[in-house]
């Protein structure tokens, strides 16, 4: 395969699991739009109110990664369970093309779930969002969802039954809701605790929507580029074809 | 109306669209290791259908999952269209296609979205589409279910929905079918049937795996039959029926319901000729030379016995049963 036809076909295969999606639309837009919202309101009644942009970010955040990492290994699960899973194998395409398209196709609904949030945020909390926090907040919101998606493919290519795929997302989603900190500062852990949440990918990205509302730069910068960083490596993991063919 | 698969695949000028030469693959693990495929040699040409039997874990599916691309092999190399699989995996995916045991369409997809989308992805260009998915349509029969969702329709139809997605790329070359009809009823599946059989006239090369011997029968040009991961014999149907060294079988049922002359008379052929299958209440008696008058006089005698008996030419279920194991098989 050429990877001039890779543009084609990513477009092609995002439009197929989009279709597919859309015809069941009730788990993933009750997922999307109300799990968030239910948070939200939850964790204000906790949370003093310094703390509300940590806790809409952190909301935001984690029904991203949620989605990235449940939606995609599920599908992967359920494709392998089809049988899909190796008949995608079989075509001329590249892994990247198989995971990138289930990805995208959850995109709109976690855009649409961080629009939504973000919107209750703003009226029934008073947030201030200003234009150039918001298209900074959709930059920071592109590069999580890239930097998590990864998490999702591999736990879907590695697990080797449906039933375990849908364990070890399980697990993930438990540790990334507990033991991540995104909706309060990192700084707050102990140092041992601290290393191990800096190796997730959403603790960088919570440090970096907190730096995009109440800076400063510096940490800007460092946690945009460590971001990049994961969407690099998990797209070039992705296209290496790591247990697209079985050893 | 231009055959599907005929545009622009090379096809090597011997005409065979699949060559395999030394595949094994083996599992190392605790309980030490485990030997999927022995160095297995076969040739699919274009325009031929294959058939590959054997048991439960004899290594068919391992083996159709390498040609695939699915699985590495440990040894051995495979060639698609002259292009080598390991190697060049996505290039030679693009002159195959697959449809794996047990595989389901999309439930949440119709009939002529799976054409749409996978023949896109099998390198299908925009301003083909539409004309290549209504003559897919069109020739599996399924234009009248174009607008259904999947899960609306039987499993012969779902199966046809694979074969026709199987069908939509226009380099296909080779077809790898993995038990095509198992699961299915046996009206759906005569209509597979006729739907691969057509396929021969296009010049796509078939290889299939089924645990239906009528199937291999009905369909293949020729059959190999793998056991214990190693292929222990090939040909054509006759071919391998030839190889038993007998010609005939004689069929007997209704073994617990014998009157006492018949069950003597029944004794004597069971010294004579060899028993190569009993299960329940009938058996099979290997006989050398079916067309000898001693034989169809030894068939005459049973039936005024009251016995229930048919003498028949060797199968190539017998042949099978005879390579494989007689424990493998069960009496029609």
């Amino acid at each position: 395969m050429s990877w001039r036809r890779f543009p084609d076909q990513l477009a092609v295969s995002t439009h197929m699991q989009l279709t597919g999606t859309t015809r069941e639309l009730g788990l993933l837009l009750g997922f999307t739009i109300l799990f968030p919202i239910g948070i939200l309101f939850f964790l204000n009644v906790l949370i003093v109110p310094a703390l509300r942009v940590q806790v809409l970010i952190g909301t935001i955040m984690m029904e991203t990664a949620l989605l990235n990492v449940n939606v995609l290994a599920q599908a992967i699960g359920g494709d392998k369970q089809t049988k899909l899973f190796d008949l995608f194998v079989s075509l001329p395409i590249s892994p990247a093309v198989y995971a990138l398209s289930i990805a995208l196709s959850i995109l709109p609904f976690s855009l649409a779930s961080a629009v939504v949030t973000l919107g209750v945020a703003i009226v029934a909390f008073h947030v201030v969002i200003t234009p150039f926090t918001l298209a900074a907040l959709v930059g920071g919101f592109v590069l999580v969802w890239g930097s998590t998606l990864g998490v999702g493919f591999l736990i879907g290519v590695l697990g080797r039954s449906p039933r375990q795929i849908n364990s070890m997302a399980q697990l993930v989603g438990i540790l990334l809701t507990f033991f991540v900190p995104v909706f309060y500062p990192a700084s707050i852990l102990p140092l041992p605790l601290r290393v191990v949440a800096y190796g997730w990918p959403l603790t960088w990205g919570a440090q970096f929507l907190v730096a995009v509302v109440n800076g400063p730069a510096s940490t800007l910068a460092i946690s945009g580029a460590v971001l990049v960083g994961f969407v690099v490596a998990w797209f070039a993991l992705i296209g290496s074809g790591i247990r697209w063919r079985e050893r | 109306m231009e055959p599907l698969g005929s545009r622009t695949a090379p096809v090597p000028t011997d005409g065979r669209v699949l060559t395999v030469r030394g595949l094994s693959k083996t599992y190392s693990g605790r309980t030490g290791r485990k030997v999927a495929n022995d160095s297995i040699d076969l040739d699919v040409s274009a325009g031929e259908i294959v058939a590959l039997l054997g048991p439960n874990g004899a290594g068919k599916t391992t083996f159709l999952r390498q040609v695939a691309g699915q699985l590495l092999p440990t040894a051995g190399s495979i060639e698609v269209a002259g292009v080598d699989m390991v190697r060049s995996p996505r290039r030679a995916k693009e002159f195959l296609s697959v449809i794996p045991q047990e595989c389901e369409p999309r439930s949440d997809l119709t009939t002529e979205e799976h054409l749409r989308y996978f023949a896109r992805l099998k390198g299908e260009t925009r301003g083909s589409i539409a004309a290549t998915v209504e003559r897919l349509l069109t020739e599996t029969g399924l234009a009248e279910h174009r607008g259904k969702l999947v899960r609306e329709l039987s499993g012969g139809l779902r199966r046809r929905v694979l074969l026709a997605v199987a069908l939509s790329g226009p380099s296909t070359r080779l077809l790898l079918l993995d038990e095509p009809t198992t699961g299915v009823d046996p009206e759906g599946r005569r209509s597979v049937w006729r739907l691969i059989d057509a396929l021969r006239a296009r010049r796509i090369g078939i290889l299939l795996t089924t645990h239906y011997i009528e199937e291999a029968e009905y369909l293949a040009d020729r059959v190999a039959i793998i056991n214990g991961g190693r292929l222990v014999a090939g040909g054509t149907v006759e071919e391998i029926r030839a190889t038993l060294p007998f010609r005939g079988r004689l069929e007997i049922r209704g073994l617990d319901h014998l009157t006492p002359s018949a069950r003597v008379l029944v004794g004597e052929l069971e010294s004579k000729y060899r028993v190569s299958v009993r299960l329940g209440n009938a058996e099979r008696l290997e006989i050398v030379d079916p067309f000898r008058p001693e034989v169809v006089q030894e068939l005459a005698h049973l039936t005024t016995e009251g016995v229930r008996a048919t003498l028949s030419p060797v199968s190539l279920e017998d042949a099978y049963l005879a390579m494989v194991g007689a424990e493998a098989g069960e009496l029609p």
